[in-house]
């Protein structure tokens, strides 16, 4: 099968390219700093100290924490495209009725899904190392958490409609509408105040920049990877059942 | 050692497990769902090999 082969060689450049990027992240790309701290007197250390006058001298405190970001980003961005792939296959679905739309809709939903749980879990280790708690009702947090039920739901209500018509009209219109989530929590950031970091508004180094946009590709590729290769075990299903139906028949 | 080199140590300690915990937990539920699903495509492809040669020779 094509798309299965296309699914597998992607799957392996992806974990190449994802694999590169955690070894930059942690070897090349510059630990960050979170605050600052100042000290009385100068000290032979491996900070950079600058000069504040009469307080003595400060330093970036370093923000090891940080690195969860390179793969955090990426997980979470896919999860975003993924889910806009589901609700188009969603519109396409309710304007032609064909039911191969439907399933690539649901099936774009659950690889989807997939990478909102690993952000989910990414980002709840990266709140407690950075913030000191588990988890806070700021924007990002809060809106990304509700997209995330959303497309629970999604399956709850998929499972719940016997008439295969009615589920995939009812799945479709909520798709769209767990989707509309996507771009309000990617933007809810720039809108209002929040504490959760903002990529690109406060500027990277390029040795920063480099393993995020490695990463960011190479989960861009796992992310088409796992939908294809869902995909094929669907229409490996179907072809079951037909054959099934006409060895019965 | 020096006290701000003794908190470089401590921080890069106390972040640790959140940062190795993140991207073991990421890796690990990636393969496992990858394998998972790469399994049952090898096992349904040997059932559709299965049955629609059986179906061809019923019709043959």
């Amino acid at each position: 099968m094509k798309q299965l082969r296309i699914a597998i060689i992607l799957l392996l450049i992806g974990g190449l390219l994802t694999t590169t990027a955690f070894f930059m992240a942690f070897f090349t790309a510059e630990v960050q700093q979170f605050g600052t701290v100042t000290v009385a007197s100068e000290l032979d250390t491996a900070f950079q100290l600058v000069s504040v006058g009469d307080n003595g001298f400060s330093y970036g405190r370093p923000w090891f924490s940080q690195k969860i970001f390179y793969f955090h980003v990426p997980v979470a961005e896919a999860s975003f495209l993924v889910l806009l792939l589901s609700a188009v296959f969603a519109v396409r679905f309710l304007m032609t009725r064909k039911r191969s739309f439907d399933t690539k809709s649901r099936i774009a939903m659950e690889t989807s899904l997939v990478f909102v749980i690993l952000t989910m879990i990414t980002g709840v280790l990266w709140t407690r190392a950075s913030w000191g708690v588990w988890w806070e009702w700021e924007p990002r947090l809060t809106t990304y958490f509700i997209m995330m039920l959303m497309m629970i739901a999604y399956f709850v209500l998929r499972n719940s409609i016997e008439d295969e018509e009615r589920r995939a009209v009812y799945g479709a219109a909520f798709a769209v509408l767990a989707a509309i989530n996507a771009p309000i929590s990617f933007m809810i950031t720039r809108v209002l105040e929040s504490n959760h970091p903002v990529v690109f508004q406060s500027g990277m180094a390029s040795s920063n920049l480099l393993p995020f946009i490695v990463a960011q590709v190479g989960m861009l590729m796992v992310g088409y990877a796992v939908y294809a290769l869902r995909m094929s075990e669907e229409r490996l299903g179907e072809r079951i059942d037909a054959a099934k139906e006409a060895l019965e028949g | 050692m020096e006290a701000t080199n003794a908190e470089l140590y401590r921080l890069a300690l106390t972040d640790a497990p959140y940062v190795i915990a993140a991207y073991g937990i990421l890796w690990i539920s990636f393969v496992a769902y990858v394998t998972m699903t790469l399994r049952r495509v090898m096992r349904l492809e040997k059932a559709v090999v299965v049955l629609e040669e059986s179906l061809e020779r019923r019709e043959a």
